[in-house]
C-alpha cells in the first residue's frame, strides 16, 4: 500500500534543529503539501523521506515498512526537483528513460513508456532535444515525467513550480493535479506558495522553524487556522490580527475593545473566554461588510491608502495610528480621507489567546 | 555567433594587440630562429635575420663529438626526453586521480574542520621547494627511492596534489547537486553517481587541472636535478648539464633543445584548448 508515515522525525545540523519532532501520515491517494516560509525545514523533511538526508532521530515508514536504514535507491520513490535536475548531456527521451535503467526493461518497453509519459505531459515534439534547448515549462514537465515514468511507492515534489512564471504556474498546477489524481499514490509536495498548496493538496501541513503548526484540509487551514502564524501565513491579503480586550460576554455575543473602539461581535456559539482578558482578534480583509451607519457592531475609520487589485481594491483603514486592511469592490467608489464603517461578517472572526493559539467555539 | 566586420576602431585594437603579441612572442621567435642558425650565425652581432637554415643543432642534440674527437657519439638525450614525458604524465595522472576523489570527498562529505584540512593541504605549497629539499633528499636516500622512477613520480604527485584538490573542489562545488540526488532516486549507486554523473560534468575542470599540473611538472628543475640519476633524469637538468659552464655556451644547441622541449606541452595545450577555455572561465557564466 502506498503510504508515508513519519514518527517523531528530527534532524539537527550541529546546533540548529532543522526539523523538530515531526509526525505526519500521508494515506494512499492523498496529496500532502508541506507549506511554510523558506528555511522552515520542509525540504529537509522531504529529503529525509527520500533518503537523501539521514534523520537524527525518529522513524520513516513507506508502505508500512520502516525505511530508516534503506538507501535512497532501495526506497522505491520518485522525486521531482526544484531545479529539475535534468542530465544536461542527455536528450529528453534519455532523461525520461534514466529511472528505468534499474528496472531492466527491454528497449521496446522503455520506448513505450517514454511515449506514454510524453503523451500525458505533451512532450512528444521535444523528446529528441537536450535540456538547454528547452523552455522552463518544458523542463519542468520533463522533470515531472521522469518522476512518473516508473511505478514507485510514492511521489515527492520539491518546489515543483517555483521557477515558472505566473501563467505557466497556473497551467502546470492544474496539469500536475490531474496527473496526480490519476496515479492514486501517496504524494508529498513541498512549496512556499500557499496558492499552490491550496489548489493541489488534499491535506496541508504548515511548518515553521522545524515544527508542524497545523495539519488540515485546504479549506480548514484557511477557515479554521490553529494559531496566529497559520492565520497570517495563509490567505492573501494577509489576515488583520489586532489586540483586543473583552468587555462583556453575553452568550455568543461578545463585546470587545479593539483599537479604542467598542465593537460587538456575534461568534454564533459561546466561546471559552474571560471578561477583561486580552486576546488577539483575526479578521480577513475579505470578511468585512461596508455599512452606512456607525453602530455597535462595526468599526469606523479613515481611509488612509487605496491599493488597486484589478476588480477589487485593498483599503488601508487607519484607527488611532493602527492600520488594518479590507478588500472592497471597486464600485463602492471609496476615496482617501473618507470615514467608513466596516462590519465583520458573522462567523468569520477568529479569536486567539495571547500565546497565539485559537479559541474555538465550544 | 555573427561575424563582425572590423571597423575603424577595430583596426586600431587589432594592430595594438598585434604589437603586444609580437613583444610577447619575440623571445620565442628568436629562440626558434636560433635553433636553425649555424654556430657562426648565432654569434654574429648584430643578429643575422637572413641566414641559411640548418638542422645541425638538432642533430647535435642526439649525436655529438666529444673532446676534440671527430667521432660522433649518441648523447642519450632521447632517454631524457622519454623520462620527461613518462614521469610528468604518470605523476599528473596520479595527482588527478587522487585529487579528484579527494576533492569530491571534501566537497560532498565535509568533515568536521573541513576548511582546516584544506588549508593544511595548501600550506605544503607555501614553502619554496628548496627549503625541504635536504630532508626529502635524505628520505629518498634512506628509502632507496633516490634515482628511481617511482621516487620522482611520487614526489611530483605530492607536488601536484594540493593544487589538483583545490582546483577540482571548486569545480565540484559549482555543480548542481540536485542532479546527483536525482540519479540516486533513479537507482544509481554512489560510485555511479561519481563516475557517471559528476565526472562528465567536470571534464573541463579535469582538462584545465591536468594542463596546469603538467606545465608545472614538465618545467620542474630542482627535484629532478637532485632526486634522479643518469637513467631517470628529465629534460630540464639534462639541458642544464649540456650547457655546462658559463663560457662557451652553445646557444644554437640550447635553442634546439628548447624547441623540442616545448613541442609536447604545446601540442597537449593545443588539443585541450577548448576544454581549457571552459575550465578557466568556469563559474563566470551562470547556468
Amino acid at each position: 500500500m502506498s503510504t508515508i508515515e513519519l514518527q517523531h522525525l528530527t534532524k539537527a545540523f550541529g546546533d540548529l534543529i532543522a526539523v523538530d519532532n515531526v509526525s505526519l501520515k500521508v494515506e494512499e491517494n492523498e496529496v500532502l503539501c508541506l507549506l511554510g516560509p523558506s528555511g522552515c525545514g520542509k525540504t529537509t523533511t522531504l529529503r529525509m523521506v527520500a533518503g537523501l538526508e539521514v534523520a537524527t532521530s525518529g522513524d520513516i515508514f513507506i508502505g508500512n515498512k520502516n525505511v530508516n536504514n534503506l538507501d535512497t535507491r532501495d526506497r522505491n520513490l520518485a522525486m521531482a526537483f526544484q531545479f529539475y535536475a535534468l542530465y544536461p548531456s542527455l536528450t529528453v527521451a534519455e532523461n525520461l528513460a534514466n529511472p528505468l535503467f534499474a528496472e531492466n526493461l527491454s528497449s521496446e518497453e522503455v520506448k513505450k513508456k517514454i511515449l506514454e509519459v510524453a503523451d500525458i505531459l505533451q512532450l512528444r515534439d521535444i523528446v529528441n532535444r537536450k535540456p538547454h534547448q528547452l523552455a522552463e515549462g518544458e523542463k519542468q514537465r520533463v522533470a515531472v515525467g521522469r518522476a512518473i515514468i516508473r511505478d514507485p511507492e510514492c511521489f515527492l515534489f520539491d518546489e515543483p513550480l517555483s521557477r515558472l512564471d505566473v501563467q505557466l504556474r497556473e497551467q502546470m498546477r492544474g496539469q500536475i493535479k490531474e496527473v496526480l489524481s490519476d496515479l492514486k499514490k501517496a504524494t508529498v509536495i513541498v512549496t512556499h506558495d500557499q496558492l499552490e498548496a491550496l489548489t493541489m493538496a488534499t491535506k496541508i501541513a504548515v511548518m515553521r522553524d522545524g515544527l508542524i503548526e497545523q495539519v488540515s484540509s485546504p479549506h480548514d487551514i484557511f477557515a479554521k487556522p490553529n494559531n496566529t502564524f497559520v492565520a497570517g501565513f495563509i490567505g492573501t491579503p494577509q489576515m488583520n490580527i489586532l489586540d483586543c480586550n473583552i468587555i462583556e460576554i453575553n452568550s455568543s455575543i461578545i463585546k470587545l475593545k479593539i483599537l479604542e473602539q467598542e465593537v460587538q461581535i456575534d461568534f454564533i456559539t459561546p466561546l471559552n473566554v474571560n471578561k477583561n482578558d486580552s486576546y488577539f482578534i483575526g479578521i480577513r480583509p475579505r470578511s468585512f461588510e461596508l455599512v452606512n451607519n456607525n453602530a455597535s457592531d462595526n468599526f469606523s475609520g479613515k481611509v488612509d491608502l487605496i491599493e488597486n487589485m484589478g476588480s477589487e481594491i485593498l483599503v488601508h483603514i487607519k484607527i488611532n495610528e493602527f492600520t488594518f486592511r479590507s478588500v472592497q469592490s471597486r464600485s463602492k467608489n471609496l476615496n482617501v480621507g473618507d470615514i467608513i464603517n466596516l462590519k465583520p461578517k458573522k462567523g468569520q472572526v477568529h479569536i486567539f489567546n495571547k500565546n497565539g493559539e485559537v479559541i474555538r467555539n465550544e | 555567433m555573427k561575424k563582425r566586420a572590423i571597423g575603424q576602431s577595430g583596426w586600431l585594437w587589432t594592430s595594438l594587440a598585434s604589437v603586444v603579441a609580437f613583444i610577447y612572442f619575440f623571445p620565442v621567435l628568436f629562440i626558434i630562429l636560433t635553433a636553425f642558425r649555424s654556430r657562426s650565425d648565432t654569434l654574429a652581432t648584430p643578429p643575422k635575420w637572413i641566414f641559411t637554415p640548418t638542422f645541425e643543432n638538432f642533430y647535435h642534440i642526439f649525436f655529438r663529438s666529444m673532446a676534440n674527437s671527430t667521432e660522433y657519439v649518441a648523447t642519450g638525450f632521447h632517454v631524457y626526453f622519454f623520462n620527461s614525458i613518462y614521469i610528468s604524465g604518470m605523476s599528473v595522472l596520479l595527482a588527478l586521480l587522487i585529487g579528484t576523489i579527494a576533492a569530491y570527498g571534501f566537497s560532498r562529505h565535509p568533515l568536521r574542520g573541513n576548511d582546516t584540512y584544506l588549508f593544511i593541504i595548501l600550506t605544503t605549497r607555501m614553502l619554496p621547494p628548496i627549503i625541504v629539499i635536504v630532508p626529502i633528499f635524505l628520505i629518498f636516500r634512506i628509502t632507496g627511492l633516490a634515482g628511481t622512477y617511482t621516487g620522482i613520480i611520487l614526489m611530483y604527485t605530492a607536488f601536484n596534489l594540493p593544487f589538483s584538490i583545490w582546483m577540482m573542489k571548486s569545480f565540484f562545488d559549482e555543480l548542481n547537486t540536485e542532479i546527483e540526488d536525482a540519479s540516486r532516486m533513479d537507482g544509481a549507486s554512489e560510485s555511479s553517481v561519481f563516475f557517471g554523473v559528476c565526472i562528465p560534468q567536470v571534464k573541463a575542470g579535469l582538462a584545465a587541472t591536468s594542463v596546469f599540473a603538467l606545465i608545472l611538472t614538465w618545467n620542474e628543475f630542482l627535484f629532478s636535478l637532485l632526486l634522479t640519476n643518469k637513467l631517470t633524469r628529465t629534460m630540464p637538468p639534462a639541458m642544464a648539464r649540456t650547457i655546462g659552464g658559463e663560457i662557451n655556451v652553445d646557444y644554437g644547441l640550447l635553442a634546439a633543445m628548447i624547441c623540442l622541449f616545448i613541442i609536447p606541452i604545446f601540442l597537449i595545450t593545443y588539443l585541450l584548448q577548448n576544454q581549457l577555455l571552459r575550465g578557466v572561465t568556469f563559474g563566470t557564466i551562470k547556468k
